[in-house]
């Protein structure tokens, strides 16, 4: 044993990084998808030269870090053997190929069927689902369409396998091209959703949009800590405010538009310590696959020490229902602090959520939001946002 | 094709469709990179050429 891990006997040492936020597939907008299937085939690629290959090509083996995917299974790769197929064709297809199809050709909401179908998405339903009009993408028209009824047609047939032609090298080549051109095609611009624009009609002037800002990052930096968890994050406004003190931050929103938004944003600007992702809160990842445990909740990640929500509150306690002291009650589940805006009735954003619904919501006031995280939290400061009714205050968990 | 024994479920339909797939599309693949090479080539001796042309001691690259 101690010879094993003597580092003078071995031929190279591999020394990982811990990745700092396990994120899963389902929980990626659009773009951090694709990225994903291109760094795949670009490992798939680079193995192929140097006489290896990916012995499988799961979503789950890539996680972000540092700003970018990175591939953090070191043990997919394996000697290739001459002559043999891709393993990995068939999981690329489905963890990859099928969903960004998806996305971009019928609705970006598909993107979530990866929650169900955690072993991919299976290729005759991708099929039935996609656009006829997807038939004419040469790729999508080989990889998934063809795919799929090659599937059916050869269904238990194990012996079918032994035949056809031996993949040579440009063979090999030639197939990573294709999926990488298909992949390439696949284009979503974030625009229709709910949330598209939502930072471009938001009520806030300049002026108290800064103030807003600046209430923030001195609440951040009074919190302390190194991990912040900004809910609602939208396009990361104040998830780059916490990026820009050191903080990382993994920043939510249910948007995937948004999010989308938010994760070109990261990239274009260099923030590597941020990374957005999807989630409903209402409706948060759970723990998935067998026994629950090979995805882990929403819940069970939680390793923040500051949460931020801000312009969030009113979503959740009047769109969806969700009384105050269960709230207060998410939050302190989630970090022992807090920096949390209160949007009051009177705000123009609270009267549209009330214009179409009967205002069943008495306790929804400053001094009921105060009282409901009470049970929980203790208020440590707060400040009005400058040219507005609204609050922000910076709590710390009983 | 060699005999599989993998870590996943290469599935014997995708193991069909992706031999037959990559037999159609090397061959485009094929020539756009013999192209390529032989852009490459013919731009070399273009350079090499305008390389060798006298000059007045001043060379632009």
């Amino acid at each position: 044993m101690a010879d094993a891990l003597d580092p003078a006997g071995a031929h190279a040492v591999i020394r990982p990084e811990a990745v700092r936020f396990i994120s899963y597939a389902y929980e990626w907008s659009f773009g951090q998808l694709r990225d994903a299937a291109l760094l795949t085939l670009e490992a798939q690629d680079a193995a192929l030269a140097a006489g290896f290959t990916l012995r499988d090509a799961s979503a789950y083996n890539v996680q972000f870090h540092g700003g970018r995917p990175i591939l953090i299974d070191s043990l997919s790769f394996e000697r290739a053997t001459p002559g043999a197929p891709w393993i990995g064709y068939r999981q690329f297809c489905e963890h990859f190929l099928a969903p960004l199809a998806l996305m971009a050709h019928r609705d970006v909401r598909c993107g979530l069927l990866l929650r169900d179908f955690l072993d991919g998405i299976p290729l005759d339903l991708a099929a039935r689902l996609l656009p006829r009009r997807t038939l004419l993408d040469v790729g999508l028209a080989s990889h998934i369409h063809a795919h799929a009824r090659a599937q059916r047609r050869h269904a238990g047939s194990a012996a079918s396998a032994a035949r056809g032609p031996t993949m040579s090298p440009l063979r090999h080549a030639a197939l990573i091209d294709s999926l990488r051109r298909t992949v390439a095609r696949l284009r979503w611009e974030p625009a229709g959703t709910e949330w598209a624009d939502y930072a471009d009609h938001t009520s806030y002037d300049d002026a108290a949009a800064r103030s807003k800002d600046e209430l923030v990052r001195r609440y951040l930096e009074a919190a302390g800590g190194e991990i912040v968890w900004d809910l609602g994050a939208n396009t990361g406004r104040h998830s780059a405010v916490a990026g820009r003190l050191g903080r990382e931050v993994v920043a939510w929103d249910v948007d995937p538009a948004a999010t989308e938004r938010h994760y070109r944003a990261v990239r274009r600007d260099g923030l590597t310590n941020v990374l957005p992702l999807l989630v409903d809160l209402g409706n948060p990842s759970p723990g998935l696959g067998w026994a629950h445990e090979e995805r882990r909740s929403f819940l069970d990640r939680a390793d923040a020490d500051t949460v931020i929500a801000l312009a969030l509150v009113h979503h959740l306690a009047i769109s969806r229902n969700v009384p105050l002291p269960m709230l207060a009650d998410l939050f302190a589940r989630l970090a022992p602090n807090l920096i949390v805006e209160f949007v009051p009735k009177a705000d123009p954003m609270v009267q549209r959520l009330l214009a179409t619904r009967q205002d069943v919501f008495p306790d929804y006031t400053l001094e009921g939001f105060r009282t409901a995280l009470g049970e929980r939290f203790e208020v440590l400061e707060e400040a009005g946002i400058e040219g507005s009714e609204r609050t922000i205050l910076r709590l710390r968990r009983r | 094709m060699a005999y599989v024994l993998a870590y996943i479920d290469p599935g014997s339909g995708s193991l069909i469709i992706q031999a037959v797939v990559a037999t159609v599309v090397a061959v485009p693949f094929f020539l756009r990179h013999q192209i390529a090479r032989f852009v490459r080539v013919i731009r070399r001796r273009d350079d090499v050429s305008v390389a060798d042309e006298p000059t007045n001691g001043t060379r632009s690259r």
